[in-house]
């Protein structure tokens, strides 16, 4: 009897590229040895936020040393249109300019230095036009960017009359700029046939295809490759294409290599960001704190061009109740055209700006019905089989579940007797608390986008290779897909190499985007590993002569048949498969099954499943300076099954990181010219190590975890972004115990300055 | 054109530079050391960050001419032939990196921490490295990282590593 091999302990928190990172071998894109005679590029962009073009010489600047072209619209040989939902944002600007930082020109210098002189001697004459930055102006002039979008369930306009307390007011929040750390760039390089493309990008096909229809080329003459990105946050996901397309655009015509890389300064004044949001509410309760109605109309700032907006729009909409079951919901969102640079994807999607105004709301009811609002949170969570306003129903449901754990193993009326006692005996510094229940939906809302592929090769020697559409952002699916193919095969994970994310290994990608890329990747790598896991067991049981009763294992590095001689290593197992001319290779497809969305009902099941969790924040306000401090963030956290709890956890306090910088310090400023004053990082603040919260506590919630999620591991990139709303709420609570008059609008980021305002506020003549 | 002699990681290397080249476009370009990375341009991120002489700078704001004559550690010269350097293996070990840009720049500056202060409390360290933004982690395991270091250093008992859920 042989005996067979234990099995592995299962690894937890693998970090495949930390050992890359650590020693600086990581290749990100600025760090690829170039080509000889590579060229770079720089976008000459519009200063004007609203203009026509009446002139431009850039005659001086093409006599520039080192310019070897300066390229403008003209010159584009195929469409000059890189909208990727509705075709509204040319690549170059033609004679409209519609925000500051729109590309006009692209310069092609043999280096960088000639290039940025060049660009002062280019000589740009206009015709200035009003420039709309505020979208409620946006939004007077009926200026929009796509169909405003609806929401509705039960009968919100009657249930009103029903209801004991109706509040009405308005919430705003501000943008927020991805820094990633790598700022966007491209490296193009002429092939025999067609172009390839190094992209610093979240979406190697948008790249492609944006490439494609600005060269007027088929998407096979263009290849785009990532082998990973220093940061994305959803900036890169439609952003990174027109640096692509003009590095591309730049090869073509100079048929040399060409780089572009962005400035930090430049990236800040051209790209899109999140979402402004302007909103009104309308919430109804009864006299027991049930929510009855909801009513809001979010106006959404989205820049000069839709990008996006739209799909953004919708995420707005679908997280608009949050974590809360109203029978009567009217919602209404409309994406407002204005002079700045176009929104973009932000972690969230939209989803953070409209589970702001649902905590705004209550907060709001509370303040005025003198109840705590956290009993009207409780009160209304979502429960099993409660219905979104979009007629999805809430299945393992864990809304009440994670709040009260939260409550209960974080002690909740402890800490608010210590905050009780600490603000009796402090007349100067006040302690707030606020508690934020969050739910987010998983999936692209747009049901086409979720679908995957994947490409595996077994080699001969029995190492593996294998390439996904998932790019590794920082986000760690690039040890999770090695986990997947690990597992599939009983390997170690040193046997699995994971290669870039290339286009004509897999095509047709979705983004990595919507928390679901190791989902969808995970399941078409399973798909993949699989088919060649049963061959090898077909090669198996034919070899062994095996009745369908044997159990065969391929496990630990072997095939074995439990209770038998049976045993073969992996390596002679390949080898077997090879000589036997058995397929080594499979290309595995995954399309997320149930879900499905009616645009024109907005009805249906839009999500693969949701995820829970419940944030508890403690804050302390320095009231006489506005200073604010956050002392704690205890959370639990409905994970499923988390394959990676290294990198999960990870996830969970870097969100909450960025959440608590989008509601408090990161303040874009644009002047009424359109102008972008937060223009670098010395005036635009992320946090730094102490804006953050000095202690994060998980609780990791046990669930079964979605049969939809990878091997029942949640996913986890955006869900505790929503955790940093609790921040502002939490500073809110402090400022009242100081000032109970105070008047605090919902206006968000929460700075020092409007915290120190709101300290110091009266009521108008009460 | 000036010429600048420096040595990095151990290595004297020469290389005419124009005298608006920036150090940081030296060691990148000139010697393609590329784990040193450009984050902001304007000093506030500190992903560029290396040590001269010992003392933790950030190189996008240096000129190549002053770094002339100077002894510079980058990422790429921190592990031994004996293996990583301490830092390193906190930093794997305690996660303390995702997109793993900042990083390099982090833990260049938290090896200077430790030079002078070997055993720094947890406030010391968030002073410490106050000045490097990463816009992944939030930090917390930054710091977990480099107690680990700084236990590794003094041949301390190391905390552990696991994931720390409630």
């Amino acid at each position: 009897m042989t005996q067979n091999p234990k099995p592995r302990k299962k690894k937890h928190s693998l970090n495949i590229d930390a050992p890359l990172h650590v020693t600086g071998r990581t290749i990100y894109l600025d760090d690829m040895p170039e080509l000889g005679g590579t060229l770079y590029a720089k976008v000459y962009y519009s200063p004007y936020a609203h203009a026509s073009i009446t002139s431009i010489d850039y005659s001086e600047a093409r006599q520039q040393p080192g310019i070897i072209d300066i390229i403008d619209h003209s010159r584009i040989p195929g469409e000059n249109q890189i909208g990727g939902i509705i075709p509204d944002e040319p690549l170059l600007a033609v004679d409209e300019l519609h925000f500051i930082g729109m590309p006009i020109l692209i310069i092609v210098s043999t280096d960088e230095l000639n290039a940025h002189k060049a660009s002062q001697l280019i000589k740009l004459e206009v015709e200035e036009k009003e420039v709309i930055v505020d979208v409620e102006e946006a939004y007077r002039r009926r200026s929009f960017l796509s169909a405003p979008i609806h929401f509705s369930l039960g009968d919100a306009e009657h249930a009103f009359t029903d209801c004991a307390h109706v509040f009405e007011g308005s919430a705003s929040s501000g943008g927020q700029e991805h820094v990633y750390l790598e700022p966007q760039g491209a490296y193009a390089i002429p092939q025999q046939q067609g172009m390839k493309i190094f992209s610093s990008t979240q979406g190697p096909t948008a790249v492609q295809h944006t490439v494609a229809k600005v060269l007027g080329w088929s998407m096979n003459l263009i290849e785009v490759d990532v082998n990973r990105i220093g940061g994305g946050f959803g900036g890169k996901e439609d952003q990174a294409s027109p640096w692509a397309a003009m590095a591309a655009l730049a090869a073509h015509i100079c048929q040399r290599p060409v780089k572009l890389i962005l400035e930090r300064g430049e990236d800040l004044q051209m790209t899109g960001k999140r979402h402004p949001y302007q909103s009104h509410y309308k919430i109804g309760l009864d006299t027991s704190g049930k929510i009855i109605a909801f009513e809001a109309r979010y106006l959404q700032n989205g820049g000069a061009a839709a990008d996006l907006s739209p799909a953004v729009l919708q995420r707005t909409l679908f997280h608009s109740t949050n974590s809360y079951y109203i029978p009567h919901v009217r919602i209404s969102a409309y994406s407002c055209r204005t002079n700045l640079p176009p929104n973009t994807a932000f972690r969230g999607f939209g989803g953070p700006q409209g589970m702001y105004v649902m905590e705004a709301a209550l907060d709001h009811a509370a303040t005025a019905l003198d109840i705590e609002v956290h009993d009207i949170q409780r009160k209304n969570l979502l429960y099993e089989s409660a219905e979104f306003p979009y007629g999805q129903l809430a299945e393992a449901c864990a809304a009440q579940h994670c709040w009260d754990e939260a409550v209960e193993s974080y002690d909740l009326s402890g800490s608010m007797k210590k905050i009780e006692d600490y603000n009796a005996a402090h007349q100067w510094s006040k302690k707030g608390l606020s508690l934020m229940p969050i739910c987010f939906g998983i999936s692209f809302t747009n049901t086409m986008m979720n679908q995957a592929r994947a490409l595996v090769h077994v080699y001969h020697d029995g190492s593996v290779g294998i390439s996904t559409g998932a790019v590794e952002m920082g986000q760690g699916v690039s040890s999770k897909m090695i986990q997947v193919a690990a597992g599939c095969f009983g390997l170690p994970h040193e046997h699995i190499k994971l290669e870039s994310t290339n286009t004509t290994r897999v095509a047709n990608t979705s983004p990595s985007a919507a928390s679901a890329t190791a989902d969808l990747n995970g399941k078409a790598l399973q798909d993949a590993c699989s088919q060649i896991i049963h061959r090898l067991q077909d090669l198996l049981r034919d070899q062994w002569s095996l009745t369908e009763a044997d159990e065969l294992q391929i496990d630990n590095a072997s095939a074995y048949v439990a209770g038998t001689d049976h045993l073969m290593s992996w390596q002679e197992l390949v080898t077997l498969a090879f000589q036997q001319r058995v397929n080594l290779s499979a290309k595995g497809h995954y399309a997320t099954p149930t879900i499905h969305f009616n645009k024109e009902t907005s009805k249906g099941i839009p999500f693969a499943y949701h995820v829970y969790g419940t944030a508890i924040t403690t804050c302390t306000v320095d009231c006489l300076r506005g200073n604010y401090e956050l002392d704690k963030v205890q959370i639990v956290h409905d994970f499923g099954s988390s394959m990676n709890r290294a990198v999960d956890l990870g996830q969970i306090e870097g969100g909450l990181a960025q959440g608590i910088g989008w509601m408090t310090m990161e303040e874009l400023i644009y002047n009424d010219k359109g102008q972008l004053k937060s223009g670098n990082l010395a005036n635009y603040k992320i946090p730094d190590i102490y804006s953050v919260p000095k202690e994060v506590q998980v609780q990791y919630l046990n669930t079964p975890g979605a049969e939809l999620a990878i091997n029942k591991s949640k996913a986890v990139g955006e869900p505790p972004l929503m955790y940093g709303i609790g921040a502002y709420f939490a500073i809110h609570q402090a400022i009242k115990r100081f000032n109970p008059q105070a008047v605090i609008p919902y206006s968000a980021p929460m700075t020092t300055e409007k915290v120190l305002l709101a300290l110091y506020s009266k009521r108008d003549s009460e | 054109m000036k010429t600048v002699t420096l040595k990095i990681n151990g290595t004297e290397h020469t290389a005419e530079v124009s005298p608006r080249t920036l150090l940081v476009h030296l060691i990148r370009e000139n010697f393609s050391m590329t784990g040193t990375h450009i984050g902001c341009d304007t000093s506030s991120c500190g992903a560029c960050t290396i040590l001269i002489d010992g003392k933790s700078a950030k190189s996008c704001t240096i000129l190549a001419v002053q770094a002339d004559g100077t002894e510079i550690i980058t990422v790429e010269g921190l592990a031994t032939a004996e293996g990583l350097h301490p830092i390193q293996e906190g930093f794997h070990l305690n996660h303390a990196l995702h997109c793993g840009f900042c990083t390099a720049g982090v833990m260049l500056r938290a090896v200077e921490l430790l030079e002078k202060n070997p055993n720094p409390t947890e406030e010391e360290i968030r002073w410490g490295i106050s000045g490097n933004l990463c816009r992944c982690t939030g930090y917390n395991n930054i710091v977990k990282a480099i107690q680990w270091a700084s236990a590794k250093m003094q041949g301390k008992e190391l905390p552990s590593t696991e994931p720390v859920f409630v």
